[in-house]
């Protein structure tokens, strides 16, 4: 049995995993909900935002944060790109999962062609510095995640509950042709929505590039935990992303330390199909 | 306000209106009597702009309403209460009401609106948290009429707003739309229950297999032997 520290660290770091995973899994989950798109490509993008954060802070000298502030503007219009391809060629949900996969492959690909194969490290202050708190070491660089994690988490659903255009999105996901006989514009509301869900990956992006080393296959060694967390989540409700996250992150964790860190993917696929048994219906 | 004329609206190559004609002066409450499949609904959602219009002639205020998209008819103060109601089922039934005053126009006068129709349904306001799915149908209804009200139109769309309703409510949906009408707004009602629609409208049509039949003043209509026996239950009478 590991001692209280070591468990007490684990829960920490499993939590930091899951406000991550909930950052990575919450423009996934609303473009599934509400534009019908199982968005592959938007692992591409995350990475993509990765590596340029790497270029403009790693190898231009920006801050991160400026890096960030050029960053997910590019994305939302990479998003609004990606939307407008989607209306023009009327794609469904299916043939969306096809050819966002497509898409992920080229951006990977380009990735490689531009930042080669080999791995990449972004070094900041922010990467290596932490801060004990009793017996704990608090990681910075993971701490912010988690904080803009439940940030954004909040105000997605904030924006979604409380504002028209939020429940115009809602109401276009429920009825299309009603939501437009009552005066919505579908098509310009779903570029602006695919906008922000790239706009998340560019967040999301930064702080992959804080956190880890880059390298263009590490793309795909997010996907399957990313989509348990979403569909355990329930499609478009950002706090269930955030509860998903933190319970597969948490228990991922809390198994590294009891067992080996090759059980960790048993526990969250186990769950997620306990979950989908117990309660099905969730997409 | 709403002219029709020889319209034509088919689903891919299979033509489901092929003659619908019809006017709707300002003010008027006005029914389109006929059996299933006529065409009805149909009808409603091409005069909504959710159907493409093949052939024949809309206007709206004299001017061609055949481009326009749905949303512009809305804006043009035209509003729609769908047959099955077509709620925002995921959503709350404040939410539902808060999309009826979506557009510009109606959203300034959201606080009389949301006043007005929880005074017309207080039903509505005691469920206003509770997800729209989750209502008796005659409440989807009252939310589905208190949704296009909000909107504040000058001409109502009425898609078979008795379907699927217990007698006692079917009465109060018609009491609700003769109300809504003396207050001035114009009413097209679609309705398959003719001796309903009949009593409440001031003119009336008559469609079937896609094309408008018959039209007159309610009175008229039921004194044609075919009408009558055809949907009213003539039979019965003998």
């Amino acid at each position: 049995m590991p001692s209280a520290t070591l468990l007490g660290q684990s829960v920490l770091s499993g939590i930091f995993a899951g406000g991550l995973y909930a950052l990575l899994g919450l423009g996934l989950s609303l473009s599934w909900r509400f534009l019908r798109v199982i968005n592959l490509a938007h692992f591409g993008f995350i990475f993509l935002a990765a590596y340029m954060i790497y270029q403009l802070a790693g190898v231009w000298g920006l801050s991160p944060f400026a890096a960030m502030l050029l960053v997910v503007p590019c994305l939302f219009l990479l998003g609004v790109a990606l939307q407008a391809l989607f209306l023009r060629f009327s794609i469904n949900e299916f043939g969306s999962l096809l050819v966002t996969f497509g898409i992920l492959t080229i951006t990977e690909a380009a990735i490689q062609w531009i930042w080669t194969a080999d791995f990449r490290r972004l070094e900041t202050p922010y990467g290596t510095a932490s801060y004990r708190v009793g017996e704990l070491f608090v990681p910075v660089a993971e701490a912010l995640t988690f904080a803009v994690a439940v940030t954004l988490s909040i105000s997605v659903w904030a924006l979604l509950r409380f504002t028209y255009i939020g429940k115009a999105i809602r109401a276009s996901a429920d009825d299309p042709d009603m939501a437009a006989a009552f005066g919505v514009r579908g098509h310009g509301l779903a570029l602006l929505l695919s906008g922000a869900v790239a706009a998340t990956a560019g967040i999301a992006g930064t702080f992959i590039a804080l956190i880890a080393t880059l390298a263009p296959a590490q793309i795909f060694s997010w996907i399957g935990v990313i989509f348990a967390v979403v569909i355990l989540g329930g499609l478009g409700n950002p706090f269930g992303i955030l509860a998903a996250g933190l319970l597969i992150g948490v228990s991922e964790a809390v198994t590294m330390a009891l067992t080996a860190p090759s059980w960790a993917p048993l526990v969250s696929f186990s769950l997620l199909i306990l979950i989908l048994v117990l309660r099905p219906g969730r997409i | 306000m709403l002219s029709v004329a020889g319209l034509e609206v088919a689903y891919g190559d299979a033509p489901a209106l092929w003659d619908a004609s019809l006017e709707i002066g300002e003010g008027e409450l006005v029914s389109v009597v006929g059996p299933n499949g006529a065409g009805k609904t149909t009808l409603v959602n091409a005069i909504a702009r959710l159907l493409p219009v093949r052939r024949g002639k809309l206007l709206l205020d004299g001017a061609d309403a055949a481009p326009l998209t749905p949303r512009e008819m809305c804006e043009r103060g035209v509003a729609i209460i769908p047959e099955g109601r077509r709620l925002f089922v995921s959503m709350t039934v404040e939410e539902n009401i808060d999309m009826g005053c979506y557009r510009s126009q109606a959203r300034r006068f959201r606080a009389q609106g949301l006043e007005r129709v929880y005074a017309m349904f207080p039903r509505l306001n005691q469920r206003r948290r509770q997800q729209a799915g989750t209502l008796s149908g005659g409440e989807q209804q009252m939310l589905a009429i208190a949704r296009a009200l909000m909107a504040r139109p000058r001409l109502l769309l009425i898609d078979e707003p008795s379907l699927g309703l217990a007698p006692a409510i079917v009465q109060q949906v018609f009491e609700t739309i003769r109300g809504i009408h003396a207050e001035g707004v114009s009413i097209l009602l679609i309705e398959q229950n003719a001796a309903q629609a009949l009593a409440i409208a001031e003119r009336a049509y008559v469609l079937e297999g896609g094309r408008t039949i018959a039209s007159g003043k309610p009175k008229e209509l039921l004194a044609e032997p075919h009408i009558r026996d055809a949907y009213l239950g003539g039979n019965k009478e003998k």
